[in-house]
């Protein structure tokens, strides 16, 4: 999750080890695309289209096939992303709880609109359907964890924890 | 074989037949989309919607096979409100464009909508909008917008051509298809892609805006391109002729044939034909004396052409037929040539650039009628020159006077200049073909030939398949088939009238070259048949 933008598309022998397990449990190994996929995005920090390529080579696909995939879930970063992830959940009921006004606060805070990464690679930010916790809302995902009842004090506090 | 019923009629069909092609057989027409024969079931449209048995829930035929006892109803009152519902859904984002899209008049959209529409709109938001008037190669265009996503055209490359250039991007009503960034769709066969999208979203850059579809009228045929001879439908326009810059052949659409090309053909075939409305077409027969160029008509030249032929021995004159000609021509000039006993005869000219071939239909001979020529003797008679031979015996003046079909032997494989060479030796040059080429500037007798689709007859595949092609248009100029010219010839050198049709013609070969035995003209049919196995 945290490589660097401009990281050389290419698995290590190690990862590429992971690769044929993943292929091999399947009985068509284009079943392991998705897992595989996920190794790229953690290896080189996002699925550019070097990588589509470098992942349909893989699988003997053609790279418009990988790019389906890939273009399909909105978990897959298609740009350099931040070292951070922070993800707004928009849905029903976070937004009668306020999460419009988190979301404005936090677009304020890190000076960029939904979508964006700041400057200095810390935060990405985004905007999401709803993430099943609606107990602890207006929440937010920040990187694999949850963060709930938000208040501009506490995004405050969890930004200010962020490395 | 299971025995079912569909719409209170039965069928038998053989085990795995889908419920699509089923009723097919008995005229049911169950509509669809992305089903397609000769592709993989996707299942993807669910437009063909039909009711099983007392299953709750209609279900979709394409993916659905026959199963003994079954009863399918393909026009119950829920499968008709169910491909109503389909429709409205296939049309939410569509933008109606139909004013200026070209698929008009051949869109499946507007078919079914015709029938199973729902005329009273409730949609009220804002369509999604998508790229239009894309290209995606040489020759298809898209127009995402109007794509029901059927997948058809991304199996095609998959399952097909196995270049896999297309995708469906994106998801939900955001779905669109397209290529990999930076590739593009060219490989060899990709205006199929054009053939099998039912709906305006890929339409063909070459034939886009040229004529609306309602004027068209067709004519089966053969693509001469090469050997394979897959079959075609000539799609021309007369209705219209200020249309498309007066170009009456307006494209070429691949015709079923199992046995041949199935539902495709490749794009130089599917291009292939701009040769029969261009200006370089020979419109009147020509003599030539020194540099001076005389149109003349047929009566005049004929008589010459003949008085010239009889005027050298045998062994002077060479003859060079072509394998793009068809076996009723072949057949007319090898009488004519057996009639003067000319002993220098052929077919064969290698050509310079070397073909290339695959293994879905592209032959690297570019000929349509090589095996015909073969079966029905242009080669060399015994002690007689073959073409290359031919040119070498015309630089030392041993041959005098030469008569071209068709071929353009500065484009041979052969050293140019020692063509040239050859050509200006001779004492007589005749040039038949439909258009002017490197050899018919220096052709004393220039003889103007109809173009494949100006004419009937038949050639022969790469396998033996004699197919029959149809008259689309009428000859340019004074132009004339073949074998009309060469049998006007035969005749002013008395070898009897001229036979009155290509039919004709076929019969009497029949009766006489042993491969083409037993075949009958019309019994060829739209499919052809083979010549006797030797
Ligand atoms: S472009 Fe045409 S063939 Fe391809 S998915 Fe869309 S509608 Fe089907
Ligand atoms: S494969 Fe040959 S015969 Fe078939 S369309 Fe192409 S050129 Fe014509
Ligand atoms: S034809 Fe059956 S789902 Fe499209």
């Amino acid at each position: 999750m945290r490589a660097p933008a401009g990281v050389k598309v290419q698995f290590t022998g190690g990862q590429l080890q992971e690769v044929r397990r993943l292929q091999a449990l399947y009985p068509d190994k284009r079943a392991a695309l998705l897992p595989v996929l996920q190794l790229a995005q953690a290896a080189f920090g996002y699925i550019s289209l070097e990588a589509e390529e470098y992942v349909a080579g893989l699988f003997d696909l053609s790279p418009a096939h990988v790019h389906e995939v890939v273009t399909f879930y909105t978990l897959f970063f298609r740009e350099p992303k931040g070292r951070h992830v922070v993800s707004v959940c928009h849905n029903l009921t976070c937004h009668l709880l306020g999460a419009r006004r988190v979301l404005a606060y936090l677009k304020e805070r890190l000076g960029v609109e939904v979508g964006g990464t700041t400057p200095d690679g810390k935060v990405t930010l985004l905007s999401v359907e709803c993430l099943c916790a609606c107990e602890m809302a207006p929440m937010m995902q920040v990187d694999d964890r949850y963060e709930g009842h938000l208040t501009p004090e506490l995004v405050d506090r969890i930004l200010e924890g962020l490395g | 074989m299971p025995k079912l019923t569909i719409d209170g009629k039965e069928i038998e069909a053989p085990a795995g037949t889908n419920l699509i092609e089923a009723a097919r057989r008995l005229g049911i027409e169950i509509p669809h989309y992305c089903y397609h024969p000769g592709l993989s079931i996707a299942g993807q449209c669910r437009l063909c919607m039909v009711e099983i048995g007392n299953n709750p829930r209609p279900q979709i035929a394409c993916n659905i096979q026959v199963a003994e006892g079954m009863v399918v109803r393909t026009e119950t009152a829920k499968v008709l409100a169910t491909r109503q519902s389909i429709m409205e859904f296939h049309l939410i984002n569509h933008p109606l464009d139909c004013p200026v899209c070209d698929q008009a008049g051949e869109c499946w959209l507007q078919i079914y909508y015709m029938k199973h529409g729902l005329y009273e709109p409730r949609m009220m938001d804002e369509k999604v909008h998508k790229p239009k008037a894309v290209p995606l190669g040489p020759h298809v265009i898209l127009d995402a917008e109007r794509c029901i996503l059927c997948s058809r055209c991304v199996r095609f490359c998959d399952e097909i051509t196995g270049t896999g250039e297309l995708g469906i991007f994106q998801r939900g009503d955001h779905s669109e298809i397209g290529l990999f960034p930076g590739r593009e769709l060219s490989n060899p066969y990709s205006a199929n892609v054009i053939d099998i999208c039912p709906v305006g979203a890929l339409t063909d850059r070459d034939f886009r805006f040229a004529v609306r579809v309602w004027y068209l009228e067709t004519a089966k045929s053969i693509c001469p391109g090469c050997s394979r001879g897959c079959n075609i439908e000539v799609h021309y326009n007369l209705r219209r002729p200020h249309h498309n810059q007066g170009r009456r052949v307006a494209r070429l659409k691949p015709r079923y044939n199992r046995e041949v090309n199935r539902w495709w053909i490749c794009d130089a075939g599917r291009y292939g034909y701009k040769f029969v409305d261009d200006p370089s077409r020979l419109l009147l027969p020509a003599r030539r004396a020194d540099t001076q160029a005389d149109e003349v008509v047929w009566e005049e030249i004929i008589p010459l052409v003949a008085a010239r032929l009889s005027a050298y021995r045998p062994e002077e004159i060479g003859v060079l037929a072509s394998p793009q000609m068809a076996n009723e021509d072949l057949f007319l000039l090898r009488r004519l040539v057996d009639h003067l006993g000319i002993p220098n005869v052929d077919f064969r000219v290698p050509s310079r650039a070397s073909g290339d071939e695959d293994r879905i239909l592209i032959k690297a001979d570019k000929n349509p009628n090589t095996r015909g020529a073969e079966l029905i003797g242009l080669g060399p008679r015994p002690g007689g020159l073959d073409a290359r031979g031919v040119l070498r015996a015309a630089r030392e003046r041993r041959i005098k006077c030469l008569w071209v079909l068709h071929h353009d032997l500065l484009l041979s494989a052969w050293p140019e200049e020692e063509t040239r060479e050859a050509l200006r030796a001779l004492d007589c040059l005749i040039f038949q073909g439909s258009n002017a080429n490197g050899v018919s500037p220096s052709a004393h007798y220039v003889l103007p030939s109809a173009t494949w689709v100006e004419r009937e007859g038949t050639f022969a595949n790469f396998e033996g398949r004699v197919q029959r092609f149809w008259k689309a248009v009428e000859p340019v100029g004074a132009a004339l088939p073949d074998w009309e010219i060469i049998g006007r010839i035969g005749e002013a050198l008395g070898m009897g009238p001229l036979p009155a049709t290509a039919e004709a013609i076929f019969k009497a070969l029949a009766a006489e070259v042993i491969a083409f035995r037993g075949l009958s003209y019309r019994e060829l049919r739209d499919a052809g048949k083979p010549v006797a196995s030797s």
